[in-house]
Order: C-alpha cells, then sequence, then structure tokens
C-alpha cells in the first residue's frame, strides 16, 4: 500500500514538472530572445547565453522606422482600460447590489440576462459594431472602443459583484435602515467601502480581458496609430517579418507587467473567478 | 422590496447592456437578409444570403474546419485541465504557487502567444523545430504552412492556451468536496487512483460536464489565436467560421453573408449551450 502511494507521488510530482516546464517554456524564450541580435536568434536560439542585444527594446518600443511601436500601443491600450474600467466597475456594481435586494425568484430573473449575454458569441455583435462605429464617425478611435468594452466588461462584472453582495452581512444593512439611511446612502456609504476586494478581483478580471481583446479591437481599430497592444503586435510583426528580435521584445513588454501584476495579486483574481463562476 | 427603486439602480447597466449586446443582435438579425458591402445604403434581399451560403463550398468546409478545432481542442483542453486539476489539488504546500503558474498561459494576451509559438515552429530557425530536430524529428518541416498539417499545430496551441481557465475552475470544484468523504475512503483503503476514480469523478462530473459545454463554445467561437498564426490559411485549411466572417466583411464586401453566418453559428451555440444546461441540470437531480 505504501509503496504504491509514494509510486503515486512520484508520477504526479513527474507530471507537475512536466506541466510546469511546458508552461513557462515561451515566457522563458520570450524574455531570453528579446536580448538576443537577430545573428544569434539565426545561429543559436536555444542557447541560454544571449549576446545582449538591448536595441530591441528600443526598436519595439519606438516602433520600425516610419511605423508605430509599443509606446503608442501601450498609449491606446492604457486608454482603452481607463475608459472602459470605471465606467463598467460603477455600472456594474449598481446593478449587482441592488439586484440582491429583489425576492430570490425576480433576482434570478434578472441575474439570467448578463448570463445570457457571456454566452453570446462575438460574431453575432462584431458586425454592427463596425458599421455603429463607422456611422458615429469613432473607428480608430480608442476611447470610444474602450466604451464599448465597459459594455462587454459589464455581464461578468454584474455576476462576479452579484455572487459577492448575496454574502454581504445582512445586520449591516438592518443596523443601517435603523439609522435612517436610504438604500442608495447604505450603498454608497456602507457597501461600496466594505467591498475592495471583490471591486479589486473584477477590476483586475477585466484589465486582463480588456488587455488581450483582439477580435474587435481588429475591426474597429483599423489605423496603425490607433491599436492597441494585441492588435498592434500583429501590425508590428507583420512589418518586422525578418527581423525577430525586437518582435520579442515586444511580446516580453505585452506579456510579462500583466503575468506581473497577475502573479502579485492572484489569490484575490482566482477567489473572483472561482466566484464568479464563469467567465471568457 | 418594491421593484422600482432597484429598475432605476439598474437603469445605466440596462441601457448600457441594452446598446452592447441587444442593438446588435437586432442588427446582424437585420444585415443577414440584407445586401451592404460596409458603405451606403442597406438593401433588403430576404433569404438570399442564406440560400447563397447553403451553396458556398467555403462556407461548407469553414464549418468541417471549426467542427474538427472545435472538437479536438475541446477533448485535449479539458483531458489536460482535468489531469491539471487532479495534480493540483492534493493539499501539497507547493499547490498554491503551482496553481498560479499553471495559469499564466490564461492571462497571457492570446495574440502574443501565437505570434511566440508561429515564429517558434518556423523550419530551421524556430526553437521548437530545433528542439524536435536534436531528437531526431524533422527540422526543416513547415507544419504551419502545409494545408495537412497546420490545423493540428493551431489545435496543439489552443490547448497550451485553452487548458488553464477550465483548470481553475476544476480545482475550484475538487476543493469543494468534503474532506471527510475523501478521509473514509482512505481509511477503508482506497489508493489515490481509486479515490479519484470513485469519489472525486464523480462529485465534480456536473461541474465537468458544464465546463466541456462552455469549452466547446469558447472553441468554436476562437478567432484571435488562429487569426495571428495563419490568418486562416494554407489555402483555407484553418479558416474556421469567425475568420470566415471576417473575410466576408471585411475583404470581400459582404456583410449580410457575413451576418447570416453570425445568425446561424448563434443559433447553433445557444441550442448546445441549453441543451448543455438542461443536462447538467437532470444529471445533479440524479445524484
Amino acid at each position: 500500500m505504501r509503496s504504491k502511494n509514494i509510486l503515486g507521488r512520484g508520477s504526479w510530482g513527474l507530471y507537475r514538472i512536466f506541466v510546469t516546464v511546458i508552461i513557462l517554456f515561451p515566457f522563458f524564450f520570450i524574455i531570453l530572445l528579446s536580448f538576443k541580435s537577430m545573428l544569434d536568434i539565426y545561429i543559436n536560439p536555444l542557447s541560454l547565453n544571449p549576446d545582449w542585444a538591448p536595441e530591441n527594446f528600443k526598436e519595439a518600443w519606438g516602433g520600425p522606422p516610419g511605423g508605430t511601436g509599443f509606446s503608442v500601443y501601450s498609449k491606446n491600450s492604457a486608454i482603452v482600460v481607463l475608459v472602459a474600467l470605471p465606467i463598467s466597475g460603477a455600472v456594474g456594481a449598481i446593478a449587482a447590489y441592488f439586484t440582491t435586494l429583489l425576492s430570490p425568484s425576480l433576482r434570478r430573473k434578472f441575474m439570467a440576462v448578463p448570463l445570457l449575454a457571456t454566452m453570446l458569441p462575438s460574431i453575432v455583435l462584431l458586425l454592427p459594431f463596425f458599421q455603429i462605429f463607422n456611422a458615429l464617425g469613432v473607428l480608430s478611435n480608442p476611447a470610444a472602443l474602450g466604451l464599448l468594452y465597459a459594455g462587454l466588461c459589464l455581464p461578468v462584472t454584474i455576476l462576479v459583484l452579484h455572487a459577492f453582495f448575496l454574502e454581504f452581512p445582512r445586520e449591516l444593512l438592518e443596523a443601517a435602515a435603523l439609522d435612517g439611511l436610504g438604500i442608495y446612502r447604505t450603498f454608497t456609504k456602507i457597501v461600496i467601502r466594505l467591498s475592495f476586494a471583490p471591486l479589486l478581483a473584477i477590476t483586475l478580471l477585466n484589465i486582463i480581458w480588456v488587455w488581450g481583446e483582439t477580435q474587435i479591437g481588429l475591426v474597429l481599430l483599423q489605423g496603425s496609430a490607433s491599436q492597441t497592444i494585441p492588435v498592434g503586435i500583429l501590425t508590428f510583426s507583420n512589418a518586422l517579418k525578418a527581423n525577430p528580435g525586437p518582435i520579442f521584445a515586444g511580446l516580453t513588454l505585452a506579456t510579462i507587467p500583466l503575468a506581473v501584476i497577475y502573479l502579485l495579486f492572484h489569490r484575490v483574481i482566482n477567489r473572483g473567478i472561482t466566484m464568479g463562476g464563469v467567465i471568457r | 422590496m418594491s421593484i422600482l427603486p432597484v429598475l432605476f439602480a439598474c437603469l445605466p447597466a440596462i441601457l448600457l447592456l441594452g446598446a452592447t449586446f441587444l442593438l446588435p443582435i437586432v442588427s446582424t438579425l437585420r444585415l443577414s437578409f440584407s445586401e451592404w458591402p460596409g458603405v451606403g445604403p442597406v438593401e433588403w434581399v430576404g433569404l438570399e444570403k442564406y440560400s447563397e451560403l447553403v451553396v458556398n463550398p467555403d462556407f461548407h468546409s469553414s464549418i468541417k474546419v471549426t467542427i474538427v478545432f472545435s472538437i479536438l481542442s475541446t477533448i485535449g483542453v479539458m483531458g489536460t485541465a482535468l489531469l491539471m486539476g487532479l495534480a493540483a489539488s492534493r493539499k501539497r504546500r507547493s499547490d498554491e504557487p503551482l496553481r498560479a503558474i499553471w495559469f499564466l498561459p490564461a492571462i497571457a494576451p492570446a495574440t502574443a502567444m501565437a505570434v511566440f509559438w508561429t515564429i517558434s515552429v518556423q523550419p530551421e530557425i524556430g526553437i521548437v523545430t530545433q528542439l524536435m530536430g536534436k531528437i531526431g524529428l524533422g527540422r526543416d518541416s513547415a507544419w504551419l504552412s502545409e494545408p495537412s498539417t497546420a490545423l493540428y499545430v493551431v489545435i496543439a496551441v489552443s490547448i497550451w492556451a485553452g487548458a488553464s481557465f477550465p483548470f481553475l475552475l476544476i480545482v475550484g470544484a475538487i476543493d469543494r468536496i468534503d474532506p471527510e468523504i475523501l478521509e473514509s475512503a482512505k481509511i477503508d483503503g482506497a489508493g489515490e487512483w481509486q479515490q479519484n476514480r470513485f469519489f472525486v469523478l464523480p462529485l465534480i462530473q456536473p461541474v465537468l460536464v458544464m465546463v466541456t459545454v462552455l469549452q466547446f463554445i469558447w472553441s468554436f467561437n476562437g478567432f484571435s489565436l488562429i487569426w495571428a498564426m495563419t490568418r486562416g490559411g494554407p489555402v483555407d485549411s484553418t479558416s474556421v467560421l469567425s475568420i470566415f466572417q471576417y473575410k466576408q466583411a471585411f475583404m470581400f464586401g459582404d456583410f449580410g453573408s457575413a451576418s447570416a453566418v453570425g445568425v446561424l453559428g448563434t443559433i447553433f451555440l445557444l441550442t448546445l449551450g441549453m441543451l448543455g444546461l438542461r443536462f447538467t441540470k437532470s444529471r445533479s437531480a440524479i445524484q
């Protein structure tokens, strides 16, 4: 029995190492190759000793001659995030809280709406987005895309925050009512101030989604000066096909900051995911 | 609690959801009965776009590619995610950092990872190709430019990128199992394999079914990863529905049939989603 247990442990142990290596493989090589010159990448890409070519990062940041680089893409991604997150956070938190005050059957009917919305594929939404953005003259406008992302983040924001607000201690709400606070002021004065962790979780989840969204951004941001990081990567890597060094530097800029943020906050983020159940 | 103040508070959310989801669905439906090249007036053509699609061989091939991609990717993702879930839920001290690292592929932007893997499988200079060469597999193979192999490369990358999310949901389900059940099974002499087979798997089955349905829907909708790797090529061998739709609209200027693709795909997925939900419910009712 005992030896069987050790064997079981041993094979899980090997499997855990194997999976970890496969998962870290791209991250490791993206960073390593971003420091190699073109010659080094072509001749011995697998060598663990780069010949240090920091100009890769300079070119990734500034862009190829006459093109756009990650300084512009990062700025656009920042605009999109800064527009999308406060709007979806505020609108979502309000809806998520006040629906908890309804009777259970009515509450479930309300919550069916965001649940259904998370299931809708983008192929049924994408073309009208283009049509509307075109009609309003806001194609290639990152701020307008940010507003659209706010709407797209809303269903998941509502579902995750709703699950949290359901567990908000009733005694606090009753005490507030006894003190004469109305439902709106109870929300702004008490509920919001005690909900830092879930608000942080949903903010981070939305950053991750917005930071990687490509399908809609590709259609709505056509000028390269308006593109966000995931869309810009495609333009950039097409323009630089023969010189992979700056491409890897760009990939480093696109993935590593986000990965660091995640590793710092992974407890909060993972709890948000398991709480909301399902996120695309 | 009366409903009026709640409705009032939810008004911004209702308006934003309506503008983001309801309005576009109605527009897509309308566009699918229309001729519209992307500019100018929208002309009503009835069911013409649908009947065009029915006889379009590119549409047929794209359905086939989508089904092969979705099924193989879902099987690969769920198998990997389940194994990862079982491997990271044994209450070892290293479980927590492991879970964080194993979730990284879900954090990284899909296009960034796609660009990395695309360069890595290039013949001669790609690092995956070079590693393959080291263990005796042909390092001059151009898997991504061969119509017969490109889809499988894309599927493999989609499994790498896609397993982390279901993994976390599965781990969450395993964590929620009452530890006493496994403890008493252990006392009765059940080894780890037997515990997994007779207790863990049956207990997380409703979650597994639900996540499998969702994963199929996500794979079916996949666009960014495939687009970034192949743009649907070579010779449309990786052109899934969402890429077919993109090309119809933005390369051939046929928004009508592109919208019809969106309508048909959505009807298919919603039916599947409803069936999946019903199946999950009846299964958990039996238990």
